[in-house]
């Protein structure tokens, strides 16, 4: 089989570790990153929390994601990711 | 326009101007009624009241008002701001520059600004529309400060209910109270006008 048929792998899910200001809200920063191109579902779950920022995890799911713009995404709200934490990818059909 | 007011609600929440700018309101609506119940029995207890130098009076005090809180809270709030922001980007170690955070900072800045100038300029400029009939000779100048002087007392009354709409007190008590402050200063200024 030649490889170059093979097509090109997308990224089904992410789970994210990122750092955020207690403002904007969990729901908030949700809201905004499953309206981000390629995120059909959003679940965030607050690891931790500090004196001026949250720890939080944040699992992404979609067709087709692309980490740059769920970064630019996060970024925009005054988060920052600080790690990938698990990705899944599936083979485009 | 929907839209923009959305972004506009979010940028308050995220800065959480909307309580100080309550706060700035009531101060400064205060200060502005006050100041023009100071200004009209000064003038009415010093001789016959002329309404052209009442307007004039007026109108300088509520501009000043209005210059004085807008440069005042846009230079504090601007400094209070830009230090947490650079708190907030020490916390998470990051450049904030182009996330929602200073676009809602500087929004913030100017709404702030813009309740703290506009709210005693707004009471002082109400309490000198009776004499602007009674320039124009539709009233007489007494009438015009007795309407004016109910004009303030009423605006200090539904101070009072503002707040006691936020404390959740009983909002007639509230009302009467700020309304009592005015009273008092209305009888110091008569005091001191007959000295």
């Amino acid at each position: 089989m030649d490889d170059s048929l093979v097509p090109s792998p997308t990224i089904k899910r992410v789970v994210l570790d990122v750092l955020k200001p207690h403002q904007p809200t969990i729901p908030e920063l949700a809201s905004r990153i499953v309206s981000c191109n390629g995120a059909n579902r959003v679940n965030v779950s607050l690891a931790e929390i500090d004196q001026n920022t949250e720890s939080i995890k944040v699992q992404v799911e979609g067709s087709d994601i692309n980490l740059e713009t769920i970064r630019n995404c996060i970024e925009e709200m005054g988060a920052t990711i600080h790690s990938v934490d698990e990705v899944e990818v599936a083979r485009k059909v | 326009m929907e839209k923009y007011l959305e972004k506009f609600r979010f940028y308050l929440r995220l800065t959480g101007v909307s309580a100080i700018s309550r706060r700035y309101f009531v101060m400064n609506a205060f200060d502005g009624a006050l100041t023009a119940l100071g200004v009209i029995i000064g003038a009415w207890t010093s001789g016959p009241v002329q309404p052209r130098t009442l307007i004039g009076a007026g109108l300088g005090v509520s501009l000043a008002m209005g210059i004085s809180g807008f440069s005042g809270t846009y230079f504090v709030e601007r400094a209070e701001r830009l230090r947490k922001l650079e708190e907030l980007e020490h916390s998470l170690l990051m450049d904030l520059h182009h996330s929602v955070h200073v676009k809602a900072q500087r929004t913030a800045m100017i709404w702030a600004a813009l309740v703290n100038a506009l709210s005693p300029s707004l009471a002082a400029v109400t309490a000198i529309v009776p004499f602007v009939f009674a320039h124009y000779g539709l009233i007489s100048k007494n009438e015009a400060v007795i309407i004016s002087l109910m004009l303030i007392f009423s605006l200090l009354f539904m101070i009072g209910v503002y707040l006691g709409k936020i404390s959740r007190e009983r909002v007639i008590i509230s009302g009467i109270r700020i309304m009592v402050v005015g009273i008092i200063t209305a009888a110091l200024i008569m005091l001191l006008g007959n000295m």
